[in-house]
């Protein structure tokens, strides 16, 4: 199966700092665990496969085909999903947050309602949609914010730190939305960490250090099940 | 004291005959109030135009020549109002390059300088809302699938009340000049004449209570535009 993302050569620098991915394939529908120190790079890479940054060199493939073209790149920033570390929602209401990529890929009308009612009730917001987002804990920001990304049935969901503050008894229906994305065919990047989450959710483990992936972590970190 | 009596006396005169210029709907008086309120308007929705788009490229650009127009927009917000006049009577005179279109004392004259006024004072106050706004905002719009069009109109509206006091800074401007509406409206009663011409030409004719009721009706003007910019913030 062609990988779904491919960084080839890539280098890319901001400052001092220089990222440098010899070759990176992400295949549909697997989770990948990005782990590192602070300052290693993570949201760096995080924002290149968000395709929000171009490199100074090298490839980036979309489904085996180049991305080179910035009408291309913002075409497929639409089948790729990035939630920041901090997340900012809009200065409007939860719904209207939601709605924003929606209207954007011309979901509307019920169909919109229906899907954002679904995916608030996934992240444990039921009935949200009136709230104002100022008006939100910072731990119902970050599930709105997944909820907005889940909304729009990414081919890819890159998440930074997405747990990282949440209460406890929260983290168990974060990680069943992300748990049940893989199977959708939703190719996950989480970088964070705990490694006691990425036991949990499993996957494949991609470790940074000073701006270049260490050589693959051999075999698949496998997964417990958050479900039960 | 008897002079101090008699000038008081001669402000509460004046302000009971402006009041009753105003409360009798003079005609004059009305029409300089719409005169004014119409090219400011219009100046306004033009500046808007012009300004809020350039404010927010060179607020949100990282390109070459971006402090140049910066420092560019910033002299010309300071530009005498006479300036202005001046350099567009140039243009619109009959021998200037634009005196074919006959524009010179009318209105379309007055509004053309007062949006060249009011243009980079709505640019400069973009600029500011735009360059202070949360990253975040752009990175948002874009990683939920935006193009860079997109996530600049969510950008304005993240910080809309910094660009409504880009807008009313520019109306202020606008409606409290006199040099372009002199200029290049030439003050003609009944078509160019605007709230403030009519102060300076009646005060000068000896007419204190008319420019006084006009004066009256620029500062609720003012007022009113503010309560509502205030208005909006607090929703």
């Amino acid at each position: 199966m062609d990988p779904l993302l491919t960084l080839k050569d890539i280098v890319f620098r901001r400052g001092d700092f220089t990222l440098q991915i010899d070759r990176l394939e992400l295949q549909p529908g697997q989770v990948y665990l990005l782990q590192g120190p602070n300052g290693s790079g993570k949201t760096t890479l995080l924002q290149l496969l968000a395709l929000l940054l171009t490199p100074a060199s090298g490839e980036v493939c979309y489904a085996g085909a180049p991305v080179t073209a910035s009408r291309e790149r913002q075409r497929l920033r639409q089948q790729v999903t990035l939630v920041e570390q901090s997340p900012f929602l809009f200065s409007t209401s939860v719904y209207r947050n939601l709605a924003f990529g929606l209207r954007l890929r011309d979901v509307r009308g019920d169909a919109q309602r229906r899907r954002i009612a679904q995916v608030l009730k996934a992240v444990g917001l039921d009935g949200f949609e009136c709230r104002q987002a100022n008006a939100l804990s910072g731990g119902e920001i970050r599930r709105v914010a997944l909820a907005r990304a889940l909304a729009l049935h990414p081919r890819m969901l890159l998440l930074d730190e997405p747990t990282a503050g949440l209460d406890r008894e929260v983290l168990p229906i974060f990680e069943q939305c992300l748990a049940a994305l893989p199977a959708q065919g939703t190719t996950v990047v989480i970088a964070g960490h705990d490694a006691d989450q990425h036991r949990r959710l499993g996957g494949t483990a991609l470790h940074l250090e000073r701006g270049r992936l260490a050589p693959t972590i051999p075999g698949v970190v496998p997964r417990q099940d958050v479900c039960a | 004291m008897e002079a101090v009596w008699n000038s008081m006396n001669f402000l509460a005169e004046s302000l009971a005959a402006a009041a009753a210029l105003i409360m009798a709907l003079d005609p004059e008086v009305v029409h300089a109030v719409r005169t004014s309120l119409f090219t400011t308007a219009i100046a306004i929705i033009l500046a808007a135009g012009i300004g809020i788009p350039v404010g927010t490229l060179l607020g949100l650009g990282r390109f070459a020549g971006r402090r140049a127009a910066l420092t560019l927009l910033n002299t010309l917000m300071a530009l005498p109002t006479v300036v202005v006049g001046l350099v567009v009577y140039g243009l619109l005179s009959r021998q200037g390059p634009l005196g074919a279109w006959g524009l010179l004392f009318t209105p379309a004259a007055m509004i053309i300088g007062q949006t060249i006024l009011a243009a980079p004072i709505v640019a400069n106050y973009t600029v500011a809302a735009v360059a202070g706004a949360d990253p975040r905002i752009m990175t948002t719009a874009l990683t939920l699938g935006a193009g860079r069009l997109r996530g600049a109109g969510q950008l304005l509206m993240e910080v809309r009340f910094g660009v409504m006091a880009a807008i009313v800074a520019g109306f202020g401007r606008v409606i409290a000049e006199v040099g372009v509406a002199m200029m290049l409206g030439g003050n003609i009663r009944n078509y160019t004449r605007t709230m403030t011409t009519a102060i300076a030409l009646e005060t000068s004719k000896g007419e204190f209570a008319f420019g006084l009721a006009l004066g009256l009706v620029l500062l609720t003007v003012a007022l009113i535009v503010n309560l509502f910019l205030n208005l909006l913030q607090q929703k």
